[in-house]
């Protein structure tokens, strides 16, 4: 009786910390950026190989895109991001890392839940804090984050020269979705 | 007679500078499956030179790679567990486990999963 009541307890343990060590990890995440302007040619960018890793039992989170991957549909505006803006060469990453506030696993469903993303972002050589709010849903195994949000350029140290500056907006709109898996 | 010479000269020169005007604006994206490639290595061996910071000369360059397939996803295939490669074509039909030579471009160091990722690549064999 002793033995099996012990073997139980070991069981009992062993499956919670293999629920707790859920990570869940995508090498295929999306984002893009939009700062057109109405009448202007439109710029707009999509990266579709973005890296993430949720620790579900600590809600932290953390996503690298390397800058290289975001592709325009005009190879000019892409040459200049790259050369002129973003300076991809001397800086080729951009992070994320931070927490999802009150993150609880369990708590997810097929219905997208809305949470609080904090953290800092990478880009272009400069550190910026935020928040934003972001919709997590959990299908299969696979959880689904999706965010929105804005970034100014200047707040990363970006100068866009004033004969252009009509044509990019001053808010840049972030879109991500990563497809997290087990 | 000659007005009309230097008008038709002003037009042929306004049509030719809008016409090189339009080309370097709308040129056409590298195409990096007709590019030569700079560099042929094994996948074990680039991830190797990025984990000792020898890879930063071939950030954005068209590079050949070879390795056996650890992962395939929608898309993209894993080169010997450390070359994570785009395909322009998706992954349809390859198998873990066999023999692969793919080109593509690559685009850095991810060190969340410690490896080297290629885009835009195409399947040599």
């Amino acid at each position: 009786m002793k033995t099996r009541i012990t073997l139980l307890v070991i069981l009992l343990c062993s499956l919670s910390t293999l629920q707790a060590q859920g990570r869940y990890v995508t090498k295929s995440g999306e984002i893009q950026f939009e700062a057109s302007v109405p009448s202007f040619e439109e710029v707009k960018a999509k990266n579709s190989g973005v890296s993430a890793i949720l620790k579900s039992e600590t809600g932290e989170f953390a996503a690298l895109a390397l800058v290289k991957g975001f592709r325009f549909k005009v190879a000019l505006m892409e040459e200049h991001f790259n050369e002129n803006y973003i300076e991809s060469s001397k800086y080729p990453k951009s992070t994320f890392k931070g927490k999802i506030k009150g993150f609880d696993i369990s708590g997810l469903s097929a219905s997208k839940k809305e949470y609080l993303f904090v953290g800092t972002i990478n880009l272009h050589g400069e550190a910026k804090e935020i928040e934003v709010p972001a919709m997590i849903s959990l299908v299969d195994d696979c959880v689904t984050v999706s965010l929105e949000f804005v970034l100014k350029p200047e707040e990363f140290n970006i100068k866009i020269p004033k004969i252009v500056s009509s044509k990019i907006a001053e808010d840049i709109n972030v879109v991500a979705v990563f497809s997290l898996k087990k | 007679m000659n007005k009309r010479r230097r008008l038709l000269l002003a037009v042929l020169l306004l049509l030719a500078g809008g016409y090189f005007a339009y080309n370097y604006m709308y040129k056409e994206h590298r195409d990096i499956s007709s590019e030569t490639s700079k560099l042929e290595i094994s996948a074990s061996y680039l991830l190797e030179r990025y984990k000792t910071n020898d890879g930063d000369e071939l950030l954005n360059t068209t590079i050949t790679v070879n390795g056996l397939i650890t992962q395939v996803e929608e898309g993209t295939v894993t080169l010997d567990s450390g070359v994570h490669c785009s395909l322009i074509d998706g992954s349809v039909g390859l198998v873990e486990g066999s023999k692969m030579t793919i080109k593509g471009r690559c685009i850095g160091y991810d060190d969340l999963f410690e490896i080297v990722k290629l885009d835009q690549c195409t399947i040599i064999k």
